[in-house]
């Protein structure tokens, strides 16, 4: 056991690396959903005068958007370094080493829920400077949770896709699909405020109700009936693209 | 140890279509032995290396590695094995330090051996004043002794080694060849492919030709070639329009005679190359030809490959010749 | 002048058939942007409700002309990416050397995006047309729609080959493409201008796109007001005016550099 962990250490390692040796990568990711958050809130604030938001104003109403578009890229990109392992041969290497695939593969996304935590921050930052309210730390402990999960479960979809294409052009694939998974939710308005065709998607995406396990510190209070569906979709989201994973990385070159 | 380091029975891969890279091969390498997988581009020789590294399952057939089926075992065989293939496959953001220990854990080296072990490696390959910097900043024969490192980093019984020396300047390729050459004085079991004549005859203790996904010849390079034809001598007669019939006539005697070639070339298959010269050109001589050149040629492995295929190994000419 | 429009022409054929060949490029053009129009019809299609929202029959009414917009932005950058990575490449160079007037390597990717553009904006309207949008100004009105968007989306390639002619290398061009969406958040293209928050409200009143977008979308929600098209078609008139001479400076410059 303390082998696999010091194996994903060393991976989760190497991919921080990145973080710290190409400065200016991280950056677009880093920033994006704070530019978001300030540009959306500006044009269409307004929106949150609607009855059915109930008076929460709107940049505080999409907050956790932000932070879970964040996590998706943040997902994303592991699929993305890890097509470009691929292409580059060193993929190769990792599995002509002894270590099991599953350990391989928690190393390989495990960094992705770290990482996904830098954006996060920096938007909670820009938030809270333009006024957006204090959610409780227990709140901020919560949405960690929720933000790390959601960046496991896009970067084990990322995987899957970088298996199957084995090439980065198959990039556009995984951002889109994180991208999608994030609105095509309460995103911008409540549920009930949501056009009849988008409630229909957006109730059968579990990443509303993570969303929304997110948003409940920031419109309200963290009650539990929010909260463990939150967690159930969460886990439900790892479990199976993990699942899907770990069979793709035993069936490589098969 | 196992009886034989390898062991292969009637090796298949198909990809869709039908299309059969490797169609059945059988081969054997004994512990401590340096094989050749020689062969052009296409023929099979990377598709081989790949199932016998457990990243591609075969599609027919069987093979063990270090005593352990590579299908059914594949960890048990990445235990024992190192695998070096053609792409120096390394992270170009990592010193060559960091990438090492990287390698030593991924390979369960405990914890406090770690640094040691890269460390040794690395000076074995003569990186050690480049340890600290980034392998971005390495050369191509530099990054190939890296990559050579990683695969050494837990002392494995039998190393893979495709198309090691690829694209390396001459003085990179020797070293390289005294590498393969001591890890075989250490015991280690070396499989390697190659497209270079000179690689395989020089280094390999038995060669296996591979040509359209099948082994066309296998033997020790002197047995290969010994089958193919014993050396002959080249002539090169001088003057205005010799009369090369005549000449052939004058020296076939003294071998067997190779179909003449137009012009002023005769070529005569003889036992001994060089004891065979002086009488030669003294029968020449005494028939009134001019003798512009005379050369023994030895049969190559190229030949060998030739006589078995048909068609030339490609790149036979235009490997660099190794350094001295 | 024929002298400069037979070989523009040429060129500007040459990469509409490029870009035919791999229409995966074409993708991200008008994916994203639908997306964008999706989400955001889906969501936000309330807010017509709110005072000071013009009279539409659906938000997607309004919307679409912003999407048209972003659509058109991106097509410039691409033609930025893809001028960028013919200089990197080297056939910009052979271009030079030809027989061809200068001004003519330019004018033959602008050209082009004149064409994407018009395509785009068709695209668009038969998305809106397909769900329901009915366009008030009418034939006439698609007409203006087509002609405010072609213009627009010119301009747009004459600012992406800009850029690729001052830019050391295809990445910094590709380093463009968020601002995209930056200079969209602050212009009227997604929603009313009476209904922006400060400080956006002020930065849209001088943004050009603004009145590019409300150009377009003027003919699709009411009948075909004189104000609004105008203004769209002057501003478009404008981008395009401003940034083909920029581009041919630009080209003047980088050749006068290489010499």
């Amino acid at each position: 056991m303390t082998r696999s962990l010091t194996v994903i250490a060393a991976l989760v390692r190497r991919a921080l690396n990145e973080l710290t040796r190409v400065p200016g990568a991280a950056l677009p990711g880093v920033l994006a959903p704070s530019i978001f958050l300030v540009g959306l809130s500006g044009v269409f604030g307004e929106a949150a005068r609607l009855p059915g938001f109930d008076a929460t104003d709107f940049r505080t109403f999409i907050v956790p958007v932000g932070l879970l578009q964040g996590a998706a890229f943040t997902g994303a990109a592991t699929g993305v370094n890890l097509a470009r392992d691929i292409e580059r041969g060193w993929f190769d290497r990792l599995m002509v080493c002894p270590a099991p695939r599953v350990t391989i593969l928690t190393g390989v996304v495990a960094s992705a829920a770290i990482r996904a935590l830098l954006p996060a921050a920096f938007l909670l930052c820009v938030a809270f400077a333009l006024g957006v309210g204090w959610p409780g730390f227990g709140a901020l402990a919560l949405d960690a949770v929720l933000v790390m999960g959601l960046a496991t479960a896009m970067a084990l979809y990322a995987v899957l896709v970088a298996l199957k294409f084995k090439t980065q052009q198959a990039a556009p694939l995984m951002q889109t699909v994180g991208f999608m998974a994030v609105l095509f939710t309460s995103a911008y308005a409540p549920l009930d405020l949501l056009a009849g065709w988008m409630r229909a998607i957006a109730r059968v995406n579990p990443v509303t109700h993570v969303l929304d396990g997110v948003r409940q510190g920031f419109v309200a209070h963290v009650t539990w009936a929010d909260t463990w569906p939150a967690l159930l979709a969460m886990v439900g989201l790892v479990a199976a693209f993990g699942a899907l994973a770990v069979r793709s990385m035993r069936r490589v070159g098969v | 140890m196992a009886e034989r380091a390898i062991e292969v029975v009637g090796l298949q891969r198909e990809f869709g279509k039908g299309f059969k890279a490797v169609d059945g091969i059988d081969l054997a390498v004994a512990p401590g032995e340096v094989y050749g997988f020689l062969g052009p581009n296409g023929a099979g020789k990377t598709t081989t290396v790949r199932m016998l590294v457990t990243l591609l399952r075969p599609t027919g057939g069987h093979a063990l590695v270090a005593g352990h089926d590579v299908a059914r075992e594949p960890a048990e065989v990445r235990r024992r094995i190192g695998v070096a293939l053609q792409e120096a496959a390394l992270d170009l953001l990592m010193t060559g330090r960091e990438l090492m220990e990287l390698q030593a854990t991924l390979h369960g080296i405990p914890r406090k051996a770690v640094a040691a072990r890269a460390a040794d490696l690395i000076e074995r390959v003569g990186l050690a004043q480049a340890g600290e910097r980034r392998v971005g900043t390495y050369s191509g024969g530099m990054r190939r002794r890296l990559d050579l490192a990683m695969a050494l980093i837990h002392a494995p019984e039998v190393l893979f080694l495709d198309e090691p020396t690829t694209g390396l300047d001459p003085t990179s390729r020797t070293t390289l060849w005294d590498e393969v050459r001591r890890l075989r004085d250490e015991g280690t079991t070396v499989f390697l492919t190659t497209q270079y004549l000179e690689e395989a005859d020089q280094l390999a203790d038995r060669v296996g030709i591979i040509d359209h996904g099948r082994i066309v010849a296998e033997g020790t390079p002197q047995a290969l070639k010994a089958e193919v034809g014993r050396p002959h001598l080249d002539i090169t007669l001088a003057g205005e329009g010799p009369d090369a019939e005549a000449a052939a006539r004058a020296v076939a005697p003294y071998g067997e005679l190779c179909a003449t070639t137009p012009g002023a070339h005769v070529s005569l298959r003889v036992a001994d190359g060089a004891a065979a010269m002086a009488p030669v050109v003294r029968a020449l001589d005494d028939a009134g030809f001019a003798v512009e050149g005379i050369e023994v040629v030895r049969p190559t492995l190229d030949d060998v490959f030739a006589e078995k295929t048909g068609h030339r190994l490609e790149g036979a000419a235009t490997a660099p010749a190794a350094v001295a | 002048m024929r002298a400069i429009l037979a070989p523009s022409w040429a060129l500007a054929a040459r990469t509409l058939r490029n870009i035919l060949r791999r229409p995966q490029f074409l993708a991200p053009l008008v994916l994203m942007p639908t997306l964008f129009l999706a989400i955001n019809t889906g969501g936000l299609h309330r807010t017509t409700d709110l005072p000071g929202f013009p009279h539409v029959d659906g938000f997607l009414d309004f919307q679409l002309a912003g999407a048209i917009t972003q659509s058109l932005l991106l097509g410039g950058v691409m033609q930025g990416i893809g001028t960028a990575l013919e200089i990197e490449g080297g056939f910009f160079d052979r271009l030079v050397a030809a027989p061809i007037p200068r001004v003519a390597i330019v004018l033959g990717r602008i050209l082009a995006g004149t064409a994407i553009a018009a395509a785009q904006v068709v695209w668009f309207l038969l998305l809106g047309a397909i769900f329901g949008v009915s366009f008030h100004g009418g034939p006439l009105g698609i007409l203006l729609v087509i002609a405010i968007g072609a213009l627009a989306g010119t301009g747009f390639a004459a600012l992406g080959v800009l850029i690729a002619l001052r830019a050391r290398n295809a990445s910094t061009v590709q380093g463009i493409f968020p601002l995209v969406f930056v200079v969209l958040f602050v212009s009227s293209a997604f929603f009313p201008r009476a209904l922006l928050e400060a400080p956006a409200d002020w930065f849209a009143e001088f943004n050009p796109l603004s009145y590019v977008a409300d150009g377009m979308r003027d003919p699709i929600i009411s009948g075909i007001s004189v104000g609004p098209v105008l203004e769209g078609l002057a501003a478009a008139a404008g981008l395009v005016a401003v940034f083909v001479a920029l581009a041919v400076l630009a080209l003047r410059g980088r050749l006068r550099e290489a010499r």
